[in-house]
Order: structure tokens, then C-alpha cells, then sequence
């Protein structure tokens, strides 16, 4: 029996994660990617967690090791058109089970009004 | 032959585990105050004739803004640094733009055009580096958009900092501030 794939590629990513965040007091950046069906391809969805926002003036990134890179974006922004209003997307051709590459997102503080970059090797 | 996609919610975070705090420890410093600034080396320059040293600067107070055009937070900012650029370049201070990209050149941060196509759009006439390699990012210790680090007209960092601030709200006028008393040493 297969193991279940989020745990292993939860276990991946966590350990990613680690190699990238920098927070001022050693508090991470939180993000959380989610896979589903999109038809025949694969639609992932980054989400950021409260506090936080996705740049959108710099799409987030899956890096694939071919060299392919896809752009995560939205419909929606903020007003001010800065930020994502809603998680961006990106749909992969075929289905996945898991994906290897580098994720850059540009996220920003709101409570401090930084941005910050991270890039999780998946 | 396709396979069934289970649906994913995979939480990327860092716990406060002896690894991340390692990993934390080993990251460089914030610029620290009150020791001589490293100097810079970065060839590519905007709004000057030159290249600018920190050696050429000497006798000068110096505001490196670390910052990126895609970064909304550094964008708000910049009226209050073109407003100290207008208000003290006269006496003594040499506003710098540290110009470092988040992501690698298929964004776009990198291209020489678009970083001036910035300069124009927000009407920023002082000196502009830029960091493509992000060298002086680490040199310095930076780790957020936008960032800033004063430097007193003997070489010394004497403030650093970050967070974006408005003209004439609390942070503007701390740095306001700051630029006065070190241009009345």
C-alpha cells in the first residue's frame, strides 16, 4: 500500500520550510499549499495564513526541475491591487500526486509592513 | 495513465524546533549599530554618474533603502525618502536605494529597464544600486522590503530598521529625526 502522499510531501515541505522563513522573533511565515483535481490537470492553491498576505505584484512561483515555471495567480486583489484578495492558483497539465521543484511566494507582514520572501523546495 | 489526485492541504510552517532555531542562528545578523558599514561593491548604478563608495561618502550621512519596485509596502515609502532626499541632500545626506529582487530574473526585477521605468514612475531622483546578486542584502544583514540603514559621516552604522512609514506619520518623523542629529555632528 501506498503511503498517504500528503504526509510524505507534508514531511518534505516542512522540511523546506525550515531552510527559508525568517521571522524577527524566529516566528515562521506560514503558508499552506493545497492539491485537488482540476479536470484532467491539477489545480494548486496557496494560501497564507492570518496576518499574512500574498504579493501579487510578484506572482508566486513553482520552479519545476526541467525548468518550467508556473505563475500562481487570482481573479481578485485588494483594493489596492497589492495583494491577492483571494488564494491564487495555478493549474499543472496531468495529475500529480506530488510535485519536486522550488515554490517562491512574496509575502508580507501586516502587522509590520514588511515583505518577505520564501522559497520551499518541495 | 493518469492517477487520482487526493485532495492536499499541506501546512508549511516552522516550528520552533532546535533545527529551525538553528537554521535561524545561522542566518546573518540585522546590521549592527554602531560598527563601521561595510562597503559595498555594486557595479550597476542609477541616478548617478558613478559608482558610489562608502570611502567617496566619508563626511556624509548615508540612508540606505533596501527596497524592490514589486514590493508594495517599499513603494509606500518612497514619498517620505524622496521628501528627505529634497529636504537634507543639501546638508550632507546621500539618500541610496539598495535595489535587491525577491525572486530570480524571470520576474523581472532584475532588468535594468524596469527599475528605472520605477525610478521615473516614483519620481526618485537619488542614487540607485542595483543588489541583483544580493550581496549587499547579506553584506548588511537585511532580511526585509524595505529596509533602512543610517550611517553617520565617520562610516559607522548608527540606526537601522524596517517597515514601511508615511509622510509625517510616527516613523517618518523618527527618521527625520535620526537624519538631523547626524547631520548636526
Amino acid at each position: 500500500m501506498r503511503p498517504p502522499v500528503s504526509m510524505t510531501a507534508a514531511a518534505l515541505l516542512a522540511a523546506g520550510v525550515l531552510a527559508s522563513c525568517a521571522g524577527p522573533a524566529g516566528t515562521p511565515a506560514l503558508l499552506r499549499l493545497r492539491a485537488a483535481p482540476d479536470g484532467p490537470d491539477t489545480r494548486l492553491t496557496l494560501l497564507a495564513a492570518p496576518g499574512l498576505e500574498i504579493n501579487a505584484r510578484l506572482l508566486p512561483a513553482l520552479e519545476l526541475p526541467n525548468g518550467t515555471v508556473y505563475r500562481f495567480a487570482s481573479g481578485r486583489r485588494s483594493a489596492d491591487s497589492a495583494y491577492f484578495a483571494e488564494p491564487p492558483s495555478a493549474r499543472l497539465p496531468g495529475r500529480h500526486d506530488r510535485v519536486h521543484g522550488t515554490l517562491r511566494a512574496s509575502v508580507c507582514r501586516q502587522d509590520e509592513l514588511v515583505c518577505h520572501s520564501v522559497a520551499l523546495q518541495l | 495513465m493518469t492517477r487520482p489526485v487526493p485532495l492536499l492541504l499541506l501546512s508549511l510552517t516552522a516550528a520552533a524546533t532546535p533545527a529551525a532555531a538553528q537554521m535561524l542562528a545561522s542566518r546573518p545578523v540585522a546590521p549592527a549599530v554602531g560598527t563601521p558599514a561595510p562597503a559595498w561593491r555594486n557595479a550597476s548604478w542609477l541616478n548617478a554618474d558613478h559608482p558610489l563608495t562608502l570611502p567617496g561618502l566619508r563626511g556624509r550621512v548615508v540612508l540606505l533603502n533596501f527596497w524592490v519596485f514589486t514590493c508594495y509596502n517599499c513603494t509606500n515609502t518612497v514619498p517620505s525618502l524622496v521628501d528627505f532626499d529634497r529636504k537634507y541632500r543639501d546638508q550632507g545626506l546621500t539618500l541610496i536605494g539598495i535595489h535587491t529582487p525577491e525572486f530570480p530574473p524571470y520576474a523581472g526585477e532584475h532588468d535594468r529597464a524596469n527599475v528605472e521605468s520605477a525610478l521615473r514612475k516614483y519620481g526618485i531622483e537619488y542614487p540607485n544600486a542595483q543588489d541583483n546578486d544580493s550581496k549587499t542584502w547579506e553584506l548588511y544583514g537585511i532580511r526585509y522590503w524595505p529596509s533602512f540603514v543610517l550611517i553617520d559621516r565617520r562610516g559607522n552604522i548608527r540606526y537601522a530598521g524596517y517597515g514601511e512609514f508615511h509622510l509625517n506619520d510616527g516613523a517618518y518623523r523618527m527618521w527625520d529625526g535620526r537624519i538631523r542629529e547626524l547631520l548636526a555632528e
